[in-house]
């Protein structure tokens, strides 16, 4: 519903190059810059390959597996973000492996995040839910009284935004976007497999971080574990207005 | 949005400033537009002393026309003037300017750029002929060196600053000339290939001694400027820096910095690859900041580092729309498009387009204007968008002038520092309530869009026009865009730019006409704006003020990232929460000298007054020096500043004041004044209109727009 509020994203960076590779994506023909992934091909012919940890201002990741792909002559389902171009390649970004593969990693993600959706202050512009659906997620075969995350503390430090690991999926985008937006450093992920969590510092709250609070980690953020206090009270906005910073 | 509120900034992926970053000021501060203490009902009293009267618009602007109108008849034209804000649209600078000319009759209008980076235009028109920054900020990706001079982006310019790191961070070589350990010498990944923590004020010691060693170690572009700069200018700088006298050993006692440093920073500018020069208000805000920008501008001619991607001269610039209000004319010495008021066929080109006389001589700069109100000669303004009380050295000093005066009128949205000294409140408006654009260092022009209606029924452009009617002079516009048309029509700089193009290109970077139609993203490409790049000898002359037995600190002044110069916006946002108030900071030595306890109370002397904050004991001073901010109008930094300026735009000294600090138990006398004062304006305020008090309609919007261009 409030696709037309976002931007499109293309997943990854767009590359400059003078050379141009062309492809053939799901039975189309592609033309881009060399260097770019078969995500952005895609994207830019208007085909969406399904991703989480992926986003046009960060560099690719590879790490939610959701936007795995089949390439003729080639084993496997490689990831579409970090696997280039090349000349001559032959992509399907759906097929009926592809969708059960997907499907499969939604429900373990799934399986772990509190279903809170109509309550939740991402509700209607989040790329966690929008996946659920993309991939048409209907059951979870693991149950949700496994080992979870549901019941962590929330950090409320900060006064413009709060995190709650309990919704986090690990994408790093939030530690990418501090790293490679901003500069900074000041999150990482803690801990290992199962215990691992997006953390300012030394598991300091963000106040008590280096965080600058630019909020490049808020953006970046798919799903509502970073979000903006002002949504939290007023919900999504209706329309958007480009306008310039009084900064 | 959600209506006319906001809901939350999200910077705009295209926008080509920024590409999709912002700072904790732009995307999460912007509640001040909606704060409780806006006022929206105009405010007239005919002594500083009375309480605020609220009135309709009709009856301030009758009233603020009719004294304006008296005050000219008993002490002369020139006996009034305006200032036009840096935080305003252009199109609404260009109507201050223009009432100024027009309706006032003379040129006593100025701006707040006067002391920040007033040098920066003098400077770089002398030496490139054109007053604006060379660059677009992407251009630093294509940097192999980079040197930041007397600023420190990573909190002053936070959304530049994280494009330089990831640049640095890929390899590019890091000059830093500063007397702080600012954040940009070393940071998580990023650390200065060099820093030259000179002593504050001797600038142009430093950058004479680089270019000496430039000179003398044979590293000159010699093609380059054979090709590009008046011959005989560069032969005498030339000759000139390579003086013995300008060399780093030479300096050395001058600058506080290692000469072998010095030759290292300067041979890696030189051989570095594209070398591209960030200043900023360290630069500028010296007794001889034009001479430092000047300084600036000879080395990048010198090595060639200027006309392409990668390299030139870009000063950071202090207010978001600083550029666009020295663009449009808001000097008293220049028309639109930097055209001194005495060139004729400029003169006559405005003459003919607004139907009245112009003068042909300067009008008053801020200082001056202050010095004439404590004469008498000088007794009305019209101050939109800017707090002069708070930003300009020598409170005491502007205060007794402000008070002298008949009739100050304020725009604002809030009662700030200086409309405790007005006799008209006008209702302003924030960026959320007009249409309009701003320009940014990079000369790029963007749109700014209206949200919401504004909250006190004008946009301060309207306010101008209404103005300017009750005046006698008629300003026609139904909207901004029919304003920047008339700029545009006037301005050749500017003769290719006009809202429709706005909108198809997303922003324009001036110049842009017939010549240039998408605008002008790198400038002096194959030559210079003046034709040929002119070398200017920059001869290092200490500053008045210097250190004593009595003063033997020096205090310099600057910002920090969560705070918004005077504060009037972030000071109403949760950004106090990471600085509630302005804190002293000061070398450990000196502070054990003292007997200065971390967080304890200081006094700081200097010839001008005294004021009281905390200290902070920091290793990011070099000994002899202590910094504050100013973004606190209790803290009466500019209490201690003094009126020391720059010898060719005035520009205030505001980095160089020699001062003692020791430990107190209260606050200063200024400070008591103060707050008695600020008590007094409060309860004047608080009894405005007929019993009604002064409360805003609580109206509860939140905020703006979706993205950030």
């Amino acid at each position: 519903m409030l696709e037309q509020l976002n931007e499109k994203d293309f997943g990854t960076p767009r590359r400059i190059a003078e050379q141009e590779v062309t492809l053939e994506i799901d039975g189309m023909q592609v033309t881009v810059a060399a260097g770019t992934s078969i995500m952005r091909a895609a994207a830019e012919s208007g085909v969406n390959v399904p991703k989480l940890c992926a986003t046009d201002s960060l560099e690719p990741f590879g790490s939610c597996r959701l936007c795995l792909v089949e390439i003729e002559g080639r084993k496997g389902y490689p990831a579409s973000c970090t696997t280039q171009v090349e000349r001559g390649m032959k992509v399907r970004t759906q097929t009926p492996k592809l969708q059960a593969l997907r499907k499969g990693v939604m429900e373990l993600y799934i399986s772990d995040h509190p279903l809170d959706c109509l309550t939740c202050a991402a509700n209607g512009n989040c790329e966690l839910q929008d996946m659920a659906g993309v991939t048409g997620l209907r059951e979870v075969r693991y149950g949700y009284e496994g080992e979870n995350h549901i019941h962590s503390q929330k950090d409320e430090s900060n006064p413009y935004f709060t995190y709650d690991p309990s919704k986090c999926i690990v994408c790093n985008r939030c530690v990418r976007a501090c790293e490679e937006t901003q500069g900074t450093y000041a999150l990482t992920i803690s801990g290992r497999g199962f215990e691992s969590r997006v953390s300012p510092g030394q598991d300091q709250p963000f106040m008590d971080s280096e965080c600058v609070s630019c909020g490049a980690c808020v953006q970046a953020c798919p799903t509502a574990t970073l979000q903006e206090k002002t949504v939290i009270e007023l919900g999504q906005a209706e329309h958007s207005v480009v306008t310039t910073c009084a900064y | 949005m959600k209506g006319s509120e906001v809901v939350r900034m999200v910077p705009d992926k295209n926008g080509q400033a920024n590409e999709g970053h912002s700072c904790v000021k732009g995307r999460f501060a912007w509640g001040y537009a909606t704060h409780k203490d806006r006022i929206l009902k105009p405010m007239i009293r005919g002594k500083i002393t009375d309480p605020w009267k609220e009135v309709s618009w009709d009856e301030a602007l009758d009233y603020a026309a009719a004294e304006f109108r008296r005050i000219q008849k008993k002490y002369g034209r020139d006996s009034i003037g305006g200032i036009v804000s840096s935080r305003c649209t252009n199109e609404e600078g260009y109507l201050v300017q223009k009432l100024v000319r027009t309706a006032f009759g003379n040129n006593n209008v100025d701006t707040c750029a006067r002391v920040c980076h007033s040098p920066t235009g003098y400077g770089l028109k002398q030496t490139l002929g054109e007053s604006a920054g060379t660059q677009t900020f992407k251009s630093v990706e294509h940097s192999d060196v980079i040197m930041v001079i007397g600023a420190n982006p990573t909190d002053a310019h936070p959304v530049f600053a994280s494009r330089m790191k990831k640049r640095l961070l890929n390899g590019a070589k890091l000059i830093v000339i500063d007397p702080r350990h600012i954040d940009l010498v070393r940071s998580p990944h990023v650390r200065a290939d060099f820093h030259l923590p000179l002593k504050p004020g001797t600038n142009v010691a430093m950058l004479s001694s680089i270019a000496h060693v430039i000179v003398t170690e044979g590293l000159l572009a010699t093609d380059f400027i054979a090709q590009r700069c008046e011959d005989k200018a560069f032969q005498q700088w030339r000759d000139f820096v390579a003086l013995p006298e300008n060399s780093p050993e030479a300096m050395q006692e001058i600058t506080g910095v290692p000469a072998e440093l010095v030759r290292g920073a300067a041979r890696l500018y030189a051989t570095g690859g594209n070398a591209a020069i960030y200043y900023g208000l360290g630069v500028t805000e010296h007794a001889q900041g034009s001479t430092a920008v000047m300084g600036i501008a000879n080395l990048a001619m010198a090595t060639g580092n200027i006309g392409r991607e990668g390299v030139g001269v870009n000063p950071l610039r202090g207010q978001n729309n600083v550029q666009g209000s020295c663009d449009i004319g808001s000097f008293p010495h220049e028309l639109p498009g930097y055209r001194h008021v005495s060139d004729s066929t400029t003169r006559h080109l405005f003459e003919q387009a607004w139907g009245v006389e112009i003068q042909p001589e300067p009008g008053l700069r801020i200082p001056n204007m202050f010095d004439a109100a404590l004469d008498g000669s000088f007794m009305g303004m019209y101050c939109q968008g800017e707090d002069i009380v708070q930003s300009d050295p020598n409170t005491q000093h502007v205060t007794a002038a402000l008070s002298a005066m008949e009739c100050i009128v304020v725009q604002d949205i809030f009662m700030n520092e200086t409309a405790m000294y007005a006799h008209v409140f006008l209702p302003g408006s924030s960026f959320l309530e007009k249409d309009g654009t701003f320009t940014n260092a990079e000369r790029r022009i963007s749109r700014v869009r209206k949200v919401m209606p504004p909250k006190a029924v004008y946009a301060d452009w309207e306010v101008t026009v209404l103005l300017a009617q009750r005046m006698g002079y008629t300003m026609d516009y139904a909207h901004p865009s029919e304003i920047m048309d008339e700029i545009a029509r006037l301005t050749p700089t500017f003769h290719g730019v006009s809202y429709e193009k706005l909108d198809q290109l997303g922003s324009i970077q001036w110049p842009c006409n017939d010549e240039a139609p998408l605008g002008t993203p790198t400038m002096h490409i194959d030559h210079f704006v003046r034709g040929k790049g002119k070398f200017i000898i920059t001869k290092y002359v200490a500053t008045d003020e210097k250190v004593t037995r009595k003063f033997p600190l020096i205090l310099t002044t600057g910002r920090i990232l969560s705070q918004y110069n005077v504060g009037a916006q972030t000071r109403r946002t949760e950004n106090v929460q990471w600085h509630q108030q302005d804190i002293l900071e000061i070398h450990p030595h000196d502070a054990e000298e003292r007997g200065i306890r971390d967080g304890g109370w200081v006094g700081i002397h200097s010839r001008s007054g005294e004021t009281v904050l905390r200290a902070k004991v920091s290793e990011r001073m070099q000994p002899g020096v202590v910094y504050t901010t100013f973004h606190f109008p209790e803290s009466g930094a500019n209490v201690i500043t003094t009126e020391n300026s720059d010898w060719a735009t005035n520009c205030p000294e505001y980095k160089v004041t020699a001062v003692q600090v020791m430990p107190v138990l209260e606050s200063s006398d200024w400070q008591k004044k103060y707050t008695r004062f600020s008590k007094v304006q409060d309860d004047l305020l608080k009894n405005a209109g007929e019993g009604t008090g002064n409360k805003t309609p609580d109206i509860k919007i939140k905020a703006v727009a979706k993205s950030i261009a």
